[in-house]
Order: C-alpha cells, then structure tokens, then sequence
C-alpha cells in the first residue's frame, strides 16, 4: 500500500471573527512522508489539519490529496475522500458510552449501506477485521470493554484502530499525545510510526514536543502566526531556528 | 474561609473588622429577622399550647391509620341457579359456575304472571334460602325467603315477575354459619385506583416525552445560535418552558377537570403538560453538553450525516433522556397519588371521598397504598437508572 500526496496551495483561513489562523500556506507533502507540525499554541496546526479534511472549511486556496482537489469536492464526494483520510485526535474522540468494538468499527461507516449501520450492524468479517487492528494497537482483550474505561493512552491506541478500520492512505494527527504522559507518547507514536514505516501511509502529526519531532518526524515544518516559519529535517533546527519558532525567552524541554 | 482573587488567584488579604459599625448592622439585622418572625409567627396562627393540650382530638385518627380498613367478614353462601325462558324461548343454560346444589324451574317455559315451581336439593340443610330473579337485562329481584329442610332441599311456587326479555334465571342463594374473611370494600377499590394511579403517571410521561423530544432540540442552545431566527425561538421555547414550569400540577389538573370532565383523563393532561416542559428542559441541557469531539471524529470518516447522528449523538443523548425519563415518571407517579383531589382521578380521588365522609380507616386503605406506590416506584426507578447510564 502507497501513501498519498497530499499538496496545499495558497491556503488561508480566516475565522468569522477575524481571526487570521492561516495566511497564505503552500506546502507538498511526499508519499510515505512522517511530517511533524510544530508550533506555538495558536500558531494555527490544528485549523491547518481540519482544512485538509474540510472539518474546517478554508476561506482561500487548494488542498489537494493524490491530485484530488479535496477544496472543489461536493458534499458527497468530499464524504468519498474523507473515508481514505484518517483523523488522530489530542483527546481522542472516542463515543465514551459505546464499546471499544464499536469506536473501531465506526471508522468503516463512510464504506457501509446506510441502514446497516442505523441497525447496528456490521458483519462479521468486519468486527473480524476490527479486532485484528485492536491486536496491531496491542489491545484486543479491550474489545467489549466500554470506551470511557479505558486509560488514555490505550484510548488513543482505540483512535489509531478506528482510523485504521478506513484503510487510510493518509493519517491527520493533531497532538494525537499531547494528554499523555512521555512513555505511553511513545508506544502510541511508535505505533503511528510503524504504519508510516511498514505500510507507507503518509502521515502529519502535529507535536508540542521538539524531542518527539527530532524522535519521529522524517521532515518538520514550524508554523507561526499562521505561516510556515521553518520546512526541513528534524536535526537542521538548532538553537537559533528554535528561538525563531518558540521566541526568545522559550527553553527546549526534553521529553524522555 | 480562604478567599481567592479570581485575577491573580492569590489570597486576597483579610479585611481588618471594624468593630463599631459592624456589630450596629449586626443588631440591626438581629431587629429585622426578630419582626419578620414574629409577623410569620401571627399570620400563622402559630399556637403552641393547642397543639400540647389537644392532641387526644387527632387521637382516633392517627390510630385508625394504624388500622387500614383491608379484609372484611363476609358470610359464606351457597349459589345455584336454574334458567327459565319466557313466550315460547327455550330456558337458558345456569349460569353460577360451581353450584354448590341443584335448582329446577317447572315448567322451565312460562309466561309472565303464571305461577311456577321452584325446587332445590344438595344444600346445607335447615339454613335461610333467598330467591332471585334475573332478568335478561341483569337486574336481580327478590322472589322468596324460605328455609332448607333437613335434607337440604327446598320447594315453593312463585309468580313469573314482570320483566323484560325472555331469557331469565331464579337464583337460589343459601347463607351458611359461620364468615369467612375476604379483601375489604376499600381494599378492593383502593387496589384498582392504584393500578390507575400507575397508569395515569405512565400515560402523562409518555405524552410528554412524545411532545419534549422534539421540542428539547429547539430549546438547545448549541443547535439554536446559528441564525438570529433561531436564537428566538430557543428564547420563546426557553420561557414557555419556564412559565409552564411554574403552573402547578393540581392548578392544571383543576382545569383539565372542568374542560374534560373529572377522572384519570384531567390527570393525564395535568401530568402531561407539566412534564412536557420539565422533560423539556432536562433533555435540552443533556443536548447542549454533547461533547463534540465524537461528532468531529465520526464526520472526519466519511460517515454520512445520518450515520453520525446515530454513532455520536445517540449514544450521547439517549441513555441519559432514558434515565431522565424514568426519574420524571416516578415523580409522577407521586403526583398522581394526590392528583386526584382537585379531580384528576387515581388514588387520591379515592382518598379524598374517604376523608370527606370522615371513614378513617377506608382513607388509611388509601394512605398506606400511596405509601407502598411511592416507594415501590422509587425502588424501581433507582434501580433502572442505574442500569441505563
Ligand atoms: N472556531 C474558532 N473561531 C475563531 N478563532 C479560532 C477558532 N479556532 C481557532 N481559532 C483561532 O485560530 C488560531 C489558530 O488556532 P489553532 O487551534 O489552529 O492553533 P493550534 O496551533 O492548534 O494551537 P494549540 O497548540 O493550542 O492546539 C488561534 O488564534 C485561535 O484562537
Ligand atoms: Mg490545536
């Protein structure tokens, strides 16, 4: 399985209240490529991962996906595109009343007739299939347990699972651990990075972290004010980028 | 107490006392509460020494409530009857189920004035017998007063009353020594009027969760800030809610009585529509914390907009408007228990005749019953809340 490219022209988000989130990005990202978002909080990583989805509708520019341009699709088809385009998120998002099983399987729904879902059902080779991404995430025997019992690293494992269920070529992580303490971070970028490594789905993972990003990331790009203030390898950002991204007074913490 | 600055979330420094003018309001305060009680006190009617010296009045009562009126003494009878066909009409199977002797109508065909003859056997020998005539309408006369022999048998002649329809039957009963004890009058009654009470309380909440669901999402804020047109109708939702909050139950049920008559149906409509508004508002608080973070994430699959009302939303939403639900028919059910002395029916209906024509311990059948409703219902309800969420 290849990853997909994913290429943004000129994006720019403006929100109803004026606030100016992204000015002006263009960015290409590579098949199979781990891109590490940085930046300061506001510095507008979140809103640029929603306008790749369209969760958050951009007020100018292009994104495409594998030279779809997701910006010109119609609701129907932008349904179709986001099946392929999983979404990690900082406080995962899991339905806290269904069971782990179902948090799973609803990752496949953009793929199933609707009134099979409406019933609850899904077959069985797809709560099969489910639970062998439950076994990827290291956490089967957690399938009929219910979601919100679950510590939060092995919420976000179940996060991972169900974007696994869509069979993505492209994975959005917005701080997929940043409510997770350093050595469950790293099992569950571990896990991330695996999929990156072994079935090439390309993957952009915004992180607070410069240690995690050095760690993971095969190519950072630091946002600041909305525009893109650094685009290179982990190991180029040296003291003085660093001060660039974060300001003067900022001090690199080091994560374990 | 430590207070914080809510700036700085520093401990603001205690102010220093200020010995002479805070013990001034302090008195001042201390005059005020005095007049306001001792207003309270007068308007009351507040009398301490009639309540020390008369309690032997209430005596009576508090001890027939002690004593529910639940099983009366019922003589014991012996039943059996004969059918008689009246101008030509073959006679009517007997009707009592397990007789407990025979009776014979000759000739079983008869006009009405020709005398007949009534004969019986198998009963309990030398004990009063009482004839009775039913007509094809239900309606019983006395025909005869005799006495068994000492086989048990009996036999007399009789006119055929006159009646209306053509199927009749003369019906022996035999009262035996001795009573036998059975379910009082009260009990009986009581026992039914509960089952309405329970009843009323579940149609009132059902009615009411079928006009809340729908109206609970235009009173949700969330949904309700997109558009200036919205925002109003969730401010009119908000205050029809609020103000139909505020009208007691009984007041509605009062009204409902006159508009559609006393009984179980005003109580429904009473219930119903004050809960509508409660419901209302339980649901759409429930509605404005849906997390929206399942919503996103379903969306962010490709799911339809159908399929994420049902992934995200539902399971948000419905085990808490169950428990919801549950919680408001118990205190319905409550309700329901004195909504029946403004008209509304139920058990309170009951309890008020009772207390009216002062027969404690009928009204006491009636009081224990609430009582045992109430706390079964809130049993019940704990325990499926429980359950659900
Ligand atoms: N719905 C919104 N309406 C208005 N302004 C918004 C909205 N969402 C975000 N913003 C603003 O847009 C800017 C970028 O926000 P964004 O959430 O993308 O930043 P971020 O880099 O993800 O921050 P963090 O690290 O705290 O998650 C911020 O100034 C924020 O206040
Ligand atoms: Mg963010």
């Amino acid at each position: 399985m290849r990853g997909a490219a994913v290429r943004i022209e000129h994006l720019t988000k403006i929100y109803p209240d004026g606030t100016r989130a992204l000015h002006d990005i263009t960015l290409n990202v590579a098949p199979g490529e781990f891109l590490v978002i940085i930046g300061l909080s506001g510095s507008g990583k979140s809103t640029l991962m929603r306008c790749i989805n369209r969760l958050i509708e951009p007020t100018s520019g292009k994104v495409f996906v594998d030279d779809v341009e997701i910006t010109a699709l119609p609701p129907e088809g932008l349904r179709r595109a986001r099946r392929q385009i999983g979404m990690i998120f900082q406080q995962f998002n899991l339905v806290k009343r269904a069971s782990v099983l179902t948090n799973v399987l609803s990752g496949r729904l953009g793929y199933l007739p609707p009134a099979w879902a409406l019933w609850g059902y899904f077959p069985r080779e797809l709560r099969e299939e489910a639970v062998r991404h439950l076994q990827t995430v290291g956490i089967p025997e957690k399938a009929h347990t219910r979601a919100d019992q679950l510590s939060g690293g092995q919420q976000q494992r179940v996060g991972i699972a169900r974007a696994l269920m869509q069979d993505p070529k492209l994975i959005l992580a917005d701080e997929p651990v940043a409510s997770l303490d350093p050595a469950t971070s790293h099992s569950v970028l571990k896990y991330i990075e695996d999929l990156n490594r072994r079935e090439g789905i390309t993957v952009l993972c915004s992180l607070h972290f410069l240690s995690l990003a050095r760690r993971y990331g095969t190519r950072v790009v630091a946002l600041k004010a909305g525009q893109i203030v650094f685009d290179g390898l982990p190991r180029e950002i040296d003291e003085h980028r660093f001060k660039e991204i974060y300001g003067e007074e900022a001090v690199e913490v080091e994560i374990a | 107490m430590q207070r914080h600055d809510a700036t700085s979330g520093l401990p603001r420094a205690p102010e220093l006392p200020r010995p002479g003018l805070g013990s001034l309001r302090v008195l001042a305060w201390i005059l005020v509460l005095g007049l306001i009680y001792a207003y309270g006190w007068r308007v009351t009617e507040i009398n301490l020494v009639e309540l020390a010296t008369k309690w032997s009045l209430a005596r009576p009562l508090l001890v027939d409530l002690l004593r529910p009126d639940l099983v009366a003494r019922v003589p014991r009878i012996q039943l059996a009857d004969a059918g008689v066909g009246l101008e030509g009409t073959p006679p009517p199977a007997p009707e009592v189920r397990r007789p407990a002797g025979q009776v014979t109508v000759t000739p079983a065909n008869a006009a009405i004035g020709q005398p007949v003859t009534v004969s019986g056997s198998g009963f309990a020998p030398n004990r009063p017998v009482e004839l009775i005539w039913k007509d094809q309408a239900g309606s019983e006369a006395a025909v005869g007063r005799l006495t068994t022999d000492a086989q048990g048998a009996f036999q007399t002649t009789l006119r055929v009353p006159d009646v209306i329809g053509t199927s009749n039957h003369v019906i022996a009963r035999v009262t035996l020594e001795g009573t036998v004890l059975a379910p009082s009058n009260a009990l009986r009654l009581t026992f039914f009027r509960m089952i309405e009470t329970v009843f009323l309380a579940l149609m009132g909440t059902t009615m009411a969760v079928v006009f809340a669901v729908p109206l609970s999402f235009l009173a949700a804020k969330n949904l309700m800030s997109r558009s200036a047109l919205s925002l109003g109708v969730y401010f009119v939702m908000r205050t029809v809610f609020n103000i139909a909050r505020s009208i007691e139950p009984l007041i509605m049920a009062t009204v409902f009585a006159v508009w559609v008559g006393i009984g179980p149906f005003a109580g429904v409509l009473a219930l119903g529509v004050h809960s509508i508004a409660s419901l209302a508002k339980l649901y759409s608080e429930q509605i404005e914390s849906i997390d929206p973070g399942p919503i996103e994430a379903i969306t962010a699959t490709g799911a339809s907009m159908l399929q994420v009302v049902r992934y995200a939303v539902v399971p948000q939403i419905v085990p808490p408007f169950i428990a919801f639900t549950i919680y408001r028919w118990d205190i319905n059910v409550r309700m329901s228990t004195v909504i029946g002395f403004v008209g509304g029916g139920g058990l309170g209906f009951l309890l008020i005749q009772y207390i009216n024509l002062l027969q404690w311990r009928q009204a006491a059948t009636a009081v224990w019953a609430i009582t045992l409703v109430v706390a079964a219902m809130d049993y019940l309800s704990a325990r499926v809340r429980e359950k659900v969420v």
